[in-house]
């Protein structure tokens, strides 16, 4: 069973329009809402993948039967701590005129120490039976990456393999002294990690070796419309996929990951690891939810994936 | 022939034997529900706690609560003692240890029956002895109106 672990999970909103006018009174042509995060997205993608997951998290307010219920419909099994705040959502504008989208993200609210410790004593029991851990998203108001850090280190206390799909500012106060097992940097903000671009090609090279160093098992970095390089102690890969013009990027890297985590658990074999989440990305770009349409495209898709061992 | 597995609720909403009844009639209020399992460190369940298990830790074992007089039996200071004890009192103090589980695996018939039988609305499901969800009497009725039968 895998887990993932969202603490300051959102409700995706969709809006579709030709274009918009700032300023000005705007009408959409549909819209789509959903369950959204870093780690709802991986849970749901590994769901659509076959996998057998978990997602536990902070969940709050009235939205919480509908969020929850999305998620099951899915195959995702819940277990969130209830708290007194509302689900935070983000917007993403999606113009199809200038073929262009913007994402406009609401900040968590602050949480009370009660509900962290009661996730703590979840996400404990919840190890029990855990192969393996995703810790996907930013942080609500007031909660330190050493709450990360905390979780890392009870996942390491019971050999939980553990992958981090986090903002770099919060990686890299979390990541020393624990062994992640795939670190994936989610720099779309920063597009950048201990200084050094993540569109420089040596720079890339930098960065992987560098988490490497500290620990981590294997370095996923994404640059580019779809492309990646993934990396160990051992052997380089890189890998591209053709994307649409009109794919919507929503979750398509946390689709990524979870298509790379799904192979990579059954064949312990980098390139076609690669291969099979550029496949998983492709399928949910190829759709407007924030995971694949399934399987069978996955496994159709990542036949146009070009990937090559660099090192 | 239907399983457990076709009408679960893949949901893990559990308290602890140590959780303080506070944060059950917290949870219980969040989430719209009358009741949930109790879990071990390992996630297996060990009891049930329903919002009935706490009203009933808060009067008397004597004063049912169907009586609508029943504050008049304790003045208002008893009242608010008694709330601030149960408020720290603990899950294991007040749970019902007999619970009756049904596996992932079992026919649908089994879960069916033993709601009929032990006039229960969730009953949770295990695997190996772990929680893996409830089945709830609104979900059950729902899926056999819609297909007519368990076969």
């Amino acid at each position: 069973m895998i887990v993932t672990v969202t603490l300051n999970p959102a409700f995706d909103h969709l809006l579709f329009l030709p274009e918009i006018h700032l300023g000005k009174f705007n009408r959409v042509q549909s819209t789509t809402r959903m369950p959204g995060g870093k780690g709802i997205n991986v849970a749901c993608s590994l769901a659509v993948l076959g996998e057998e997951v978990v997602a536990t998290g902070l969940l709050g307010g009235q939205g919480c039967p509908t969020f929850e219920g999305a998620l099951r419909k899915i195959g995702v099994t819940t277990s969130f701590i209830y708290v007194n705040q509302e689900i935070r959502t983000d917007f993403f504008i999606i113009e199809e005129k200038h073929n262009r989208q913007t994402l406009v993200v609401e900040e968590g609210s602050s949480i009370e120490l009660r509900y962290l410790n009661s996730l703590k004593e979840n996400f404990d029991r919840l190890l029990s039976s855990a192969t393996l851990v995703e810790i996907g998203g930013s942080l609500p108001k007031g909660v330190s990456p050493n709450f990360i850090k905390e979780l890392v280190q009870a996942a390491n206390r019971k050999k939980v393999k553990i992958v981090l799909n986090l903002p770099e500012n919060i990686l890299e106060e979390c990541i020393y002294g624990t062994n992640p097992f795939i670190i994936a940097p989610d720099l779309r903000e920063s597009k950048s990690m201990f200084g050094l671009d993540i569109y420089s090609p040596d720079a890339r090279m930098k960065i992987s070796k560098k988490l490497l160093e500290i620990g981590a098992g294997i370095i996923m970095l994404k640059y580019g419309n779809l492309n990646y390089v993934v990396a160990t102690r051992d052997e380089i890969w890189d890998g591209e996929i053709e994307l649409e013009e009109k794919s919507v990027m929503i979750g398509v890297r946390d689709a990524v990951l979870a298509g790379f985590i799904h192979k990579y658990l059954g064949k312990e074999n980098l390139g076609e690891a690669l291969k099979y989440g550029l496949g998983a990305g492709r399928s949910a770009a190829n759709s407007k939810m924030n995971f694949p349409n399934s399987k069978k495209e996955t496994e159709e898709f990542l036949m146009m994936a070009k990937v090559k061992k660099v090192g | 022939m239907k399983k457990v597995s076709d009408f679960i609720t893949r949901d893990l909403t559990s308290v602890t034997e140590d959780t303080p009844l506070k944060e059950v009639a917290e949870v219980l209020s969040l989430r719209g529900l009358a009741g949930i399992p109790v879990v071990n460190k390992e996630n297996m369940v060990t009891g049930w706690i329903s919002e009935k298990d706490l009203i009933t830790s808060i009067f008397p074992e004597k004063v049912k609560i169907e009586n609508p007089d029943v504050i008049g039996f304790m003045n208002l200071s008893q009242v608010v003692k008694k709330l601030t004890q149960v408020g720290h009192a603990m899950v294991k103090d007040y749970m019902s240890k007999t619970v009756y589980l049904v596996k992932e695996d079992a026919p649908a018939s089994d879960v069916a029956e033993l709601m009929l039988q032990k006039d229960l609305r969730r009953v949770p499901v295990v695997r190996d002895k772990r929680l893996v969800g409830v089945v709830d009497r609104a979900s059950l009725s729902r899926i056999l109106l819609e297909e007519g039968t368990f076969e």
